[in-house]
C-alpha cells in the first residue's frame, strides 16, 4: 500500500495531488492566522465590497460600504471570510501552483483567474444583494447554496481553462 | 512536461457540465429530507458515545440543526446552524463526477460511494465541530468547568477547518481522488479515457 502509494507520488499526477493539497491546506491554515486575517483577509474583503459597491452605484442604488459591510437604503449585507471569494482563489492558485508548467505561465494565470474571480464574486455579491431587495426568502438558499456551488465549479473551470489555454499550450513547444 | 490532453474532452465535459449539475441537484433535493434526519442522528450518536450523561443534542428543525445539551435551560445556549451550509458541497461534487466521462464504468460507482461516504463523514465532523465549539465557548461557568483553553483552541481550530476549508476543498480532492484517470486524462497528465 505504502510502496503503491509512493509509485503514485512519483508519477506526474501523483506529484500533482501532493503538491495541490499540501499548497492547498497551508494556503487555507495561514489564511486562519489572526494577524494574516486582520492585515490581508479583513482589507481584501472590503476592497471586494468596495467593488461592489461601485456596480451597485452604476445602478443607482446609493451604496455605502463600511469595512465589511455593504448598505444601501433598500438592503445590507454583511461580507464574511468564506463570502470573500478568497476560497475560489485558493482553490484556482492551488491548482495552478501544482501543475507541471513553466512557472511565467502559472504566473500569468494566476493573475488572470485572480481577475476572473473578482469579477465573479463581484456579480455574486450584486446579485445576492438585489435578491436580498427583491426575494428575502430566497437569500439563504441564493447564497448558501447556488452561489457556493457555483463558487467551486467556476474555480474548477478556470483551471481547466488554464491548463488548456496556457499550462498545455506551453507544453507543446 | 504534461502531454497534450484532446481538447475535444474538455469541452465535452464543459459541455455535460451544467446538465450534470441540474441532475445532481435533481438528487441532492431528494435525498436532502433523509439526509438531513440521518446527519443529526450520527452527529448526535457520535457527540454522546464518550459522554456521561448523555446530554448532547442534535435536533432537526426544518432545514436547521438545533445544537446544544438537554441537560441545561432550554432556554440557555441553543445554536441553530443551516444544514445546507454543511452539506450543500455534495452537489458540486457530483456535478464534476458526473460531466467526466463514463463516471459509473469500471467500478466507478463504487468509488463514488465511497467518497460520497467521505464526504458524508466530514458532514458528520463539520456538525459535531460547531456543537463542541458551542459546548466549549459559549455556555459561560459550564464551559469554563468542562473544556480547558487548550481544549477550546483545540475545537475552535477544527471548527473552522470543517467549516471553510474541508467544505470548500474536500469536493475538488474527492474528485480528483475518485476518479484520477478521467480528471488527468483530462487535463493531461494521463492517458485518454473512451467517452
Amino acid at each position: 500500500m505504502v510502496t503503491a502509494f509512493k509509485a503514485f507520488l512519483a508519477t506526474p499526477a501523483g506529484r500533482f495531488v501532493g503538491v495541490y493539497a499540501l499548497v492547498l491546506s497551508l494556503s487555507f491554515l495561514v489564511l486562519a492566522l489572526r494577524p494574516v486575517n486582520d492585515r490581508i483577509v479583513n482589507p481584501y474583503t472590503t476592497l471586494v465590497a468596495r467593488e461592489a459597491r461601485l456596480v451597485l452605484n452604476l445602478f443607482g442604488e446609493g451604496a455605502t460600504v463600511s469595512k465589511q459591510v455593504l448598505s444601501s437604503p433598500r438592503f445590507s449585507v454583511s461580507i464574511f471570510n468564506g463570502c470573500n471569494g478568497l476560497e475560489a482563489i485558493l482553490i484556482f492558485v492551488s491548482g495552478v501552483i501544482a501543475f507541471p508548467a513553466p512557472w511565467r505561465r502559472k504566473v500569468l494565470g494566476i493573475v488572470l483567474g485572480f481577475a476572473a474571480i473578482q469579477v465573479f464574486n463581484v456579480v455574486r455579491v450584486v446579485s445576492l444583494f438585489y435578491v436580498g431587495i427583491f426575494r428575502p426568502q430566497w437569500f439563504s438558499v441564493s447564497h448558501i447554496f447556488v452561489w457556493q456551488s457555483l463558487v467551486i465549479i467556476f474555480s474548477v473551470v478556470l483551471w481547466l481553462g488554464w491548463v488548456r489555454t496556457y499550462a498545455l499550450a506551453g507544453a507543446r513547444r | 512536461m504534461p502531454s497534450r490532453a484532446p481538447a475535444a474532452d474538455i469541452r465535452t465535459f464543459l459541455r455535460r457540465l451544467p446538465l450534470a449539475l441540474a441532475g445532481a441537484v435533481v438528487l441532492w433535493a431528494l435525498a436532502r429530507p433523509i439526509y438531513a434526519h440521518a446527519l443529526c442522528a450520527a452527529t448526535q450518536f457520535l457527540a454522546r458515545v464518550a459522554e456521561v450523561p448523555p446530554a448532547s443534542a442534535v435536533v432537526l428543525q426544518g432545514d436547521d440543526a438545533l445544537l446544544g445539551r438537554t441537560d441545561m435551560r432550554a432556554d440557555s445556549g441553543w445554536l441553530k446552524v443551516p444544514l445546507v451550509q454543511i452539506h450543500f458541497n455534495l452537489v458540486p461534487f457530483l456535478a464534476l463526477a458526473l460531466a467526466l466521462p463514463r463516471p459509473l464504468a469500471g467500478g466507478g460507482w463504487r468509488r463514488l460511494l465511497l467518497a460520497l461516504a467521505v464526504l458524508a463523514a466530514s458532514h458528520v465532523l463539520a456538525l459535531l465541530f460547531q456543537l463542541k465549539f458551542l459546548e466549549a465557548f459559549s455556555m459561560g461557568p459550564w464551559s469554563q468547568a468542562n473544556y480547558s483553553d487548550l481544549a477550546r483552541n483545540v475545537y475552535g481550530t477544527l471548527r473552522y477547518f470543517f467549516d471553510i476549508p474541508v467544505t470548500f476543498a474536500l469536493p475538488l480532492l474527492l474528485w480528483i481522488g475518485t476518479y484520477p484517470q478521467q480528471v488527468f486524462a483530462l487535463v493531461g497528465l494521463g492517458a485518454p479515457v473512451r467517452r
